[in-house]
């Protein structure tokens, strides 16, 4: 969930000619990269051409006469480096060495732009707020994005990105992995020992301290992750320390947790803390008869079995924070508590209790996450809907947990709109173009898995220190076990394209839709049996590259994309519709569209979610349970989320429901709205056109639940 | 109705040698070689995690499904003998799947 970053315009330097100097006696100052101001010495443009290209020393040595040549012919006192840099590019080109000159480029921004930067809000990524060092990390990412899209992928990867035939999420994180999922009991066991730590923490003897362990062991590593941070089974590993504690206290712990975790997008300044936090009513049954980690890092003697009722403890409280919302009422935004729904679930005494704790949590404040691990399946999630199957190897990792830990490097999205144009009705025009894509995808895929392994091959010296630390003997990341997504934008249009209607509006149109991700799920198979890397398809969030995707092919595709581009033309405000999703705005009941998207569920290994989007109803907690149990029992949907919405008031701070001009309380214009932007609740005042252009057609289901007896 | 099997899976083939599926009006889907038709059409009946589990799956006219083996020879017995098709004998030998050849991936 990178920043996306306008690509800096293209300047052309104006060199004018002015009265010739003798080069001799050029009075001439050069602003150099080291902050510096020295003499003019053709030198050092040879000594930079023989340094970092091919070019021999004769072409270097002329060039540099050549540049002296044209900067004698100014009248400028003083040139600074980049301008050197790209009169000495310019030469290159002119003699055909374009390869040396992409080897010679300079990376970084205008001055336009990073003005532009500094005093205008980003809203190209809804979860980066702007302050000092929000704009520090964008323009650190825009050098890296350039550095990527040059260095680490090849040119046919970079150009389709650059063209919009895919997305390359997180360009600007390029030197980090994805996602991670994880145990807590890691640190544990370890306690809190990072490489290059100022000081190291034993094993935590109280359930504060591995609270603040865990603060900070998220806080490395979402500066070595792109996205999100994910926590396996958190209620059950806080267990062993809750034993001593009064329920007072465990709420105390709950409460702290929460806010940590949803405070520290304020103290990092960027991109919140991507956070999920994985809750199971009963004790998994991978993990029951695991020897449980207590204080100290010790074995307790019990197995994680003999703690359902400290874990349910724990649970229960963390929801109890989550309905009550932060100070002023309003929800959290992180940590996202994701809750599993499996068949032991229904086998656990007080389930039916605690169904009804967390959807009314739903309904109030919309935090829950249900996410459907049926039959044997056994799952871990994280991020905006990503989730991972454990597998046997990961089962087997589960009988000592501080092993179980789960990444995916990269995230590449494919714009199926634009491969429907491209096809032209045609059906085996289309499979094929998709058959292209994904081994683009791929490409791109092996390309950052090169990039990352040369960093983490470094060890703990090298820029990854904290990913290639070997507590348990293994690297924390598993380069090898890593998942590589391939996300999808617009299926909703592209079938819309070639079949002439949206999912919703025929059988035939959603058969088509499945057989376009059956192929791409069967694809990625292949694919993985020839690379030996494990390609998975996910719902890309998408919440720009959606609006991107659009924008660029209404640019390049202008009359087939207005008939098929979702939101206001004329506005700007325009969208595909996310990944497999259904038309935000078709009016079908809430259980058919959980019903139908969830068909696609299956064949999207990775994760797939459908949103209930709710607007101002407020649906009655039985109400919520019950279409829970349905959606379970008789559907094929992997995840689902209730998503109000909510106005909060800048100048009297209270919250209410629904989205509105005023204070419903003072009636103070100065308000801002809350909703789930995709996976994730953020304000409106930092969503980009396009997602406010499908905010605006969401159909809101009101009415269709039996509302809450006020 | 509509079988979905696979080519390696016995247990399909215990029952493509005593149908004639053909003269059933039964269509087979065939689940492997990278069929995305086979593939969707299985998902459209919300059968993909079932056939993760086992093969053959079995759709009814009614839209009903059947993944039990006993009860799919039922159905397919009660349909050849409306079509007045003779059936060939159960083999000897009791099929069975403990390898997990039975299903897809
Ligand atoms: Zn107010």
């Amino acid at each position: 969930m990178g920043v996306v970053m306008p690509l800096p315009t293209e300047r052309k330097s104006k060199i004018k000619s002015f009265s010739k100097a003798d080069s001799t006696d050029l009075a001439l100052f050069v602003r150099t990269s080291e902050e510096d101001i020295t003499g003019w010495n053709r030198q050092r443009i040879v000594d930079a051409l023989l340094r970092e290209t091919f070019v021999d020393p004769d072409t270097a040595d002329r060039i540099s006469l050549d540049v002296e040549k044209t900067i004698q012919n100014g009248a400028v006192k003083t040139v600074t480096g980049p301008l050197i840099r790209e009169l000495v590019n310019a030469k290159l080109l002119e003699l055909g060495l374009e390869d040396a000159r992409r080897m010679h480029t300079r990376l970084g921004m205008p001055l336009y732009d990073v003005n532009q930067l500094l005093v205008q809000h980003n809203k190209e990524n809804a979860n980066v707020p702007h302050g000092p060092e929000a704009t520090n990390l964008t323009l650190a990412e825009g050098i890296k994005k350039e550095y990527a899209l040059l260095h680490v992928f090849s040119d046919d990867v970079a150009d389709a990105h650059l063209k919009g035939d895919l997305h390359l999420h997180d360009l600007g994180f390029i030197d980090r992995p994805y996602c991670s999922g994880q145990s807590l009991e890691y640190i544990k066991k370890f306690g809190l020992n990072l490489p290059h730590g100022l000081s190291m923490a034993k094993p935590a003897k109280h359930a504060e301290v591995l609270l603040a362990h865990m603060v900070k062991f998220a806080a490395a590593l979402q500066s070595h992750f792109a996205g999100a941070i994910g926590w396996d089974a958190i209620n059950l590993f806080y267990a062993p320390y809750l034993e001593e504690l009064s329920d007072r206290d465990v709420k105390q712990l709950a409460q702290m947790l929460i806010f940590e975790f949803s405070q520290q997008a304020v103290a990092r300044g960027g991109q919140a803390i991507f956070s999920d936090i994985n809750i199971y009513w009963e004790v998994p049954k991978h993990f029951e008869n695991v020897p449980a980690i207590g204080p100290g890092g010790e074995y307790t003697g019990k197995t994680y079995g003999e703690y359902e009722k400290q874990a349910q403890r724990f649970a229960w409280a963390l929801f109890e924070v989550y309905k009550e919302g932060d100070a002023l009422g309003k929800p959290f935004f992180f940590p996202k508590p994701l809750v599993h729904i499996t068949e032991k679930l229904f086998k656990t005494e007080g389930h039916m209790d605690f169904l009804n704790h967390i959807c009314d949590v739903a309904a109030d404040k919309g935090n829950t996450y249900f996410v459907f691990d049926r039959g044997e399946t056994a799952k871990i999630s994280e991020c905006c809907r990503l989730s991972f199957k454990l597998e046997a190897s990961d089962l087997e990792d589960a009988k000592t947990p501080w092993r179980m830990r789960y990444s995916a490097l990269q995230n590449v999205t494919i714009n199926l709109p634009r491969l429907a144009y491209r096809a032209e009705g045609d059906d085996t025009q289309i499979f094929s173009l998709i058959t292209e894509q994904i081994k683009l995808a791929v490409k791109a895929h092996a390309q950052k898995k090169d990039f990352i392994g040369k960093l983490l091959a470094m060890g703990e010296g090298g820029p990854l220190s904290l990913l290639a630390m070997k507590l348990d003997g293994e690297e924390y990341l598993r380069l090898e076990r890593c998942s590589y997504l391939i996300g999808m934008v617009g299926l909703n249009e592209m079938v819309k394209v070639h079949i002439g209607q949206e999912l919703h509006e025929s059988d035939e149109a959603m058969k088509f839709g499945l057989k376009i991700i059956a192929h791409m799920n069967i694809v990625c198979n292949k694919m993985n049996e020839k690379n030996g890397m494990k390609f998975v398809l996910e719902q890309t969030p998408a919440e720009s590259t959606a609006y991107r995707f659009a924008k660029l092919d209404m640019a390049h595709f202008p009359k087939m994309a207005k008939k098929v581009v979702q939101g206001d033309l004329e506005k700007g405000e325009i969208y595909y519709t996310n990944s497999t999703l259904y038309h935000v705005g078709s009016t079908m009941n809430p259980i058919s569209r959980v019903e139908r998207e969830g068909l696609f569920h299956p064949l999207i290994e990775a994760g797939a979610i459908t949103h209930v989007w709710l607007g101002e109803a407020y649906p009655d907690k039985g109400a919520l349970t019950d279409f829970v149990i349905k959606t379970f029992r008789h559907t094929q949907n992997d995840q689902i989320a209730f998503s109000p919405e909510f106005t909060c008031c800048l100048d009297c701070g209270k919250t209410s429901r629904g989205l509105s001009q005023n204070c419903s309380y003072c009636k103070s214009e100065h308000v801002d709205g809350i909703t789930r932007i995709t996976g994730y609740f953020t304000k409106l005042s930092s969503w980009n056109k396009g997602k406010l252009g499908e905010l605006r057609e969401r159909y809101r289901n009101e009415k269709r639940f039996v509302e809450k007896a006020v | 109705m509509t079988l979905f099997t696979k080519t390696d899976c016995r247990l399909c083939d215990q029952l493509k040698n005593r149908f004639d599926f053909a003269a059933m009006q039964v269509d087979i889907e065939v689940l492997d070689n990278g069929d995305a038709a086979a593939l969707a059409h299985l998902a459209w009946h919300s059968l993909v995690e079932s056939a993760r589990k086992t093969l053959p799956l079995l759709v009814l006219d009614d839209s009903s499904t059947e993944a039990d083996f006993n009860r799919i020879e039922g159905y397919l017995i009660d349909k050849a003998m409306q079509c007045g098709l003779t059936i060939k004998a159960i083999p000897s030998q009791s099929i069975s799947c403990d390898d997990g050849s039975c299903s897809i991936q």
